[in-house]
């Protein structure tokens, strides 16, 4: 499992890398009102990028991706101080060497299952709030979360190029197409599930710490399977195991929604289960993968 | 430690409750078994039929037990649309399904059970809702037993062994058991395979649906939009308890959660917890016995 190999970056990722840079030069002039708006599409960003590492690149469809969000707010609000190091890598390596085994639905199933089995196992813990979340009394400072953040979805970004492109790339892209065949050829696919899906629950656990300290407390919504909802939404509206697509679609999910939000509450979801059935049933490719599929000029481009 | 009236009083209402789960999850468990798809949607579909029952009573004053056939009907049709709409292009002219299949469809459903409960919510509000109806209690030794839950109880156990009849003794339930064993096989005795699925599908969420108004009678505040989300892990946990497929595997799957449940909270002190407790019997029912508890 090595990661090494990669000699240059492609355009995809530096087109990423100038767009963050842009953002964090800016973001000490951007009107405090917008930097909150900015940070939300970020946190969500992240959230879409840590589904894809195990849903976009092996195929594994986790519906209970909230629980690590959840479990890396509870963390924060635990422990705030001691707020980079995340239990979350942990639980998932724990819940992922348990549901990995499944294959297909049953993962799916499993997800899901534990996601709402941990949601009320949580809730009843006294030290945790009782159900009630936690309230933490810190301060507004949007620029430390822009920052802290950003660095979250830097790293997870270059993370997620570094995985498709280098060796493990093989072996991921050989799983989600036969995995059978790729354990015949050597693959360890046990480990490279296990690896992906615990990375992916580190960094969905960070911006849910992120999360927490945004909100100033924890509190049971955090558990809300409409947020495993929305990651999935994204990655399939933007382009499942892409690796410009998970970032297209949170912008494409959240800005909407938001402008929504303001307008009629409920409505932004009506819309967007219609368009996560349209297009999973129609474009399964997403909008980079359908991009890629019919402008051939576009395929050395994007990612 | 609980004391042997509370827990036998618990064990009854536990079996009594798992009779109404045990119908919830047949409805999956058909659809499972012959288009091999998770309808992920499916507690959304368990939530509309609890509405259904709720405006046929606030109609035309229908009690839960009268609506539980119109439901079915209603299911009948949403079930022939659901085929359509979501499994035929995937189904069609496969011997089986792939994993992109079945990708597919699980996110295609995920997206219909966010824009149902949505609608529903922007339609109906999102207050808790139920139906006034309670035909008070019956003496069963020394257990006080609802008599709502009996009746329910019975047409469940009803509802599963015609299913079960029909399936086994007619020559249409016999396709769709074939189908769900071998398409190309069916096919070369001559059974139109879209028909049969089709059939199938509207089957299962026909007896979702009714299994949706039976579950009002337990519910006498409890109809709210995302009730799914409660329902639909509820039914998952119980299909893998007894098997995908198998047709009493689900009421042994649901007696069993429904027991877990009911006896649990004696013991763990809250329901939450032993909700939680009966979920996580699916991991290492998975992965002792992936075939569930039948054999």
């Amino acid at each position: 499992m090595r990661l090494r190999g990669i000699r240059s970056f492609g355009p995809t990722l530096w087109g990423i890398a100038l767009f963050l840079v842009v953002l964090a030069g800016t973001a000490p002039w951007i009107p405090v009102f917008l930097l909150t708006v900015l940070i939300q599409l970020l946190i969500f960003s992240t959230l879409a990028y840590s589904l894809n590492l195990i849903t976009g690149l092996t195929g594994y469809v986790s519906f209970g991706h909230v629980v690590f969000m959840a479990f890396g707010a509870y963390a924060l609000a635990f422990a705030v101080g001691t707020f980079h190091l995340h239990p979350v890598a942990g639980v998932a390596l724990g819940i992922g060497g348990v549901t990995l085994r499944f294959r297909g639905v049953y993962f799916a199933i499993a997800t899901l299952v534990v996601a709402v089995a941990a949601s009320y196992i949580v809730l009843e813990i006294k030290e945790l709030g009782d159900g009630q979340g936690i309230i933490l009394n810190i301060g507004f400072e949007p620029l430390s979360w822009f920052y802290t953040i950003w660095v979250i979805l830097a790293i997870e970004v270059i993370l997620t190029y570094w995985i498709t492109h280098g060796r493990i790339g093989y072996g991921v892209r050989s799983i989600k197409s036969d995995e059978d065949a790729a354990k015949a050829l050597g693959v360890n696919a046990a480990r490279v599930k296990l690896f992906l899906y615990a990375l992916s629950g580190l960094f969905a656990g960070g911006a849910g710490g992120v999360y927490a300290w945004t909100a100033s407390g924890v509190f049971p919504q955090a558990f809300d399977l409409t947020f495993s909802l929305q990651m999935l939404a994204m990655i399939v509206i933007g382009g499942m195991g892409t690796l410009l697509g998970p970032l297209i679609g949170a912008v494409a999910v959240y800005i909407p929604s938001y402008i929504f939000l303001t307008v009629l509450i409920g409505f932004q979801f009506i819309i967007i289960g219609i368009v996560v059935t349209l297009i999973a049933l129609f474009v399964p490719e997403g909008i980079v993968g359908s991009l890629r599929k019919y402008i051939p000029e576009l395929r050395g481009i994007l990612e | 430690m609980a004391d042997v009236a509370l827990f036998m009083a618990d064990l009854a209402l536990g079996l009594l409750l798992g009779c109404v789960f045990a119908v919830i999850a047949h409805g999956l468990n058909l659809i499972w078994g012959v288009a091999k798809v998770v309808n992920v949607a499916h507690g959304e579909f368990i939530m509309l039929g609890a509405y259904g029952a709720y405006f046929l009573n606030l109609w035309f004053g229908f009690n839960p037990l009268l609506s539980v056939p119109v439901d079915a009907a209603i299911g009948l049709a949403v079930g022939v649309g659901f085929y359509f709409g979501f499994l035929h292009r995937e189904l069609r002219g496969k011997e089986s399904m792939g994993l992109q299949s079945e990708m597919v469809t699980l996110v295609a459903t995920f997206g219909l059970a966010l824009f149902l409960i949505n609608a529903v919510q922007a339609l109906w509000t999102g207050n808790n809702v139920g139906i006034p109806w309670s035909p008070g209690v019956v003496l069963v030794g020394s257990i006080q037993l609802p008599l709502g839950g009996l009746y329910v109880a019975i047409m469940s156990v009803a509802i599963i062994g015609l299913s079960h009849v029909f399936l086994t003794k007619t020559y249409l339930g016999n396709a769709i058991r074939a189908y769900s064993q071998d398409i190309p096989a069916t096919q070369l005795v001559g059974i139109n395979p879209t028909f049969t699925a089709a059939v199938g599908t509207a089957l299962g969420f026909c007896i979702t649906m009714a299994g949706g108004a039976l579950l009002t009678v337990w519910l006498p505040t409890g109809i709210f939009p995302a009730m799914g989300n409660l329902y639909a892990p509820i039914s998952f946990v119980i299909v893998v308890l007894g098997g995908p497929g198998k047709m009493w595997g689900s009421l042994v799957g649901g007696l069993t959660l429904g027991v877990i449940i009911n006896v649990g909270q004696l013991f763990v002190g809250s329901i939450a917890l032993a909700t939680a407790i009966g979920f996580l019997t699916l991991i290492p029912v998975l992965l002792l016995r992936p075939e569930g508890l039948l054999r």
